[in-house]
């Protein structure tokens, strides 16, 4: 065995705290290269462990911990956020979905004016006529009001006969001069929630 | 919540603590953190420096682009891994090695490394080339078998083998030499 494969076995044996067996004690004993190192090694092995023993208590202070814990908390916070968003996104979806969807009903309901989409039916109290999107019984003389919202499909509708001045007329869209000076009979359709939706000239009033 | 059991593994507390669950996290700290620290506290001889190290190794573990595959190595192994890279880091940027005896807290460093041999042996430790250091510090320092240290470096086992016999004998022989010109200045 060489000096250089023997050095492998000095090494490890000074690293363990461990005598060298025989044959290398008595090499040891004979090789002043071998002797060198071995106690070099030894001498290596206890400035290691000296420094190893003391450095054990180095560690870091206890705010590491606290602030990484604290780092934790906060980005598991912010983690979760997303299935908030979530909600929150699908829930806006859900309203957006809701509004565009009664805006385009609104706009295909704006695109028939509720002349059309009328049809008279007789009561007790009166003509009373009903929304219908039946083209074929609807009569296509009133004007819709551009600013009172659409009628519903199916909405019941009242109608009410009544004068009003050509000025009120005309802002309502109805093709009337507004610098007439009498006052015109008129047909209003009023909603179920009250509000004038359409108006008609009744011409067969006067 | 699930409870954290004791004997849980450190990837199964890495799966825990990426699930949320703060005591896995605690636990994984309190098992790893100690060692990262001096091992970063070795390597750098900078206790503000390792503090920082050891922390920002745990900082990027919970971050969103730790990418620990627990099937190309142990938790362990890639944590040292982060710290190495930021010792790395950090050596790039500028000499840390500020004498751990006068960095931080002379007395408590006096307390700590020891004697003036030790205390040299340690810078003479830092001076070594980081492949020499890596072992010595796991192996020695942290008394780490080689397994182990193959396992945290990502090499053979004859390879930190012969690497910690290589760094001991450049660390013998610097200590002599360090030796003899103390003898020389002091005679």
């Amino acid at each position: 065995m060489t000096c250089r494969e023997r050095t492998s076995q000095l090494v490890e044996c000074a690293r363990g705290h461990a005598s060298p067996d025989r044959e290398l004690r008595s090499h040891i004993s004979s090789c002043d290269n071998c002797r060198e190192r071995w106690e070099a090694e030894r001498q290596l092995t206890a400035h290691l462990s000296g420094i190893r023993v003391r450095m054990a208590a180095a560690k870091s202070p206890a705010e590491c911990r606290a602030a990484l814990m604290q780092e934790f908390s906060r980005r598991h916070r912010r983690k979760s956020a997303p299935s908030w968003v979530w909600s929150l996104a699908a829930a806006a979806a859900i309203v957006m979905a809701l509004f565009i969807g009664h805006e385009a009903g609104a706009r295909s309901r704006h695109t028939t004016s509720p002349a059309v989409r009328t049809r008279s039916v007789s009561t007790r109290d009166g003509v009373v006529y009903e929304v219908s999107t039946d083209p074929a019984v609807l009569s296509d003389d009133f004007v819709e009001i551009p600013y009172t919202p659409p009628l519903a499909t199916g909405e019941m509708v009242t109608m009410i006969h009544t004068e009003m001045y050509p000025e009120a007329l005309a802002s309502m869209g109805v093709d009337v001069d507004p610098t007439w000076a009498e006052h015109i009979p008129v047909d209003l359709a009023v909603g179920q929630d009250g509000l004038t939706h359409a108006v008609r000239i009744s011409y067969n009033q006067q | 919540m699930r409870p954290v059991p004791i004997e849980a593994s450190d990837e199964d507390l890495y799966r825990l603590m990426r699930n949320g669950n703060p005591d896995a996290f605690a636990q994984l700290y309190e098992r790893r953190a100690p060692a990262l620290h001096r091992f970063a506290l070795h390597m750098t001889g900078n206790p503000a420096i390792s503090e920082e190290i050891s922390h920002e190794v745990f900082i990027q573990l919970m971050g969103p682009t730790s990418h620990f595959d627990e099937t190309r190595g142990s938790l362990e192994s890639f944590l040292y891994g982060i710290a190495r890279n930021l010792i790395r880091v950090f050596r790039r940027q500028g000499p840390v090695a500020e004498p751990v005896e006068t960095s931080f807290n002379p007395d408590l460093l006096g307390e700590l490394i020891g004697n003036e041999t030790s205390q040299m042996l340690h810078r003479t430790l830092r001076d070594l080339p980081e492949r020499y250091r890596d072992v010595i510090v796991l192996c020695e320092l942290e008394e780490r078998s080689y397994e182990d240290v193959a396992t945290i470096l990502g090499c053979p086992i004859g390879t930190v083998r012969s690497r910690l016999h290589r760094a001991r004998a450049l660390l013998s022989a610097k200590l002599k030499r360090l030796h003899t010109a103390s003898e020389v200045i002091s005679a």
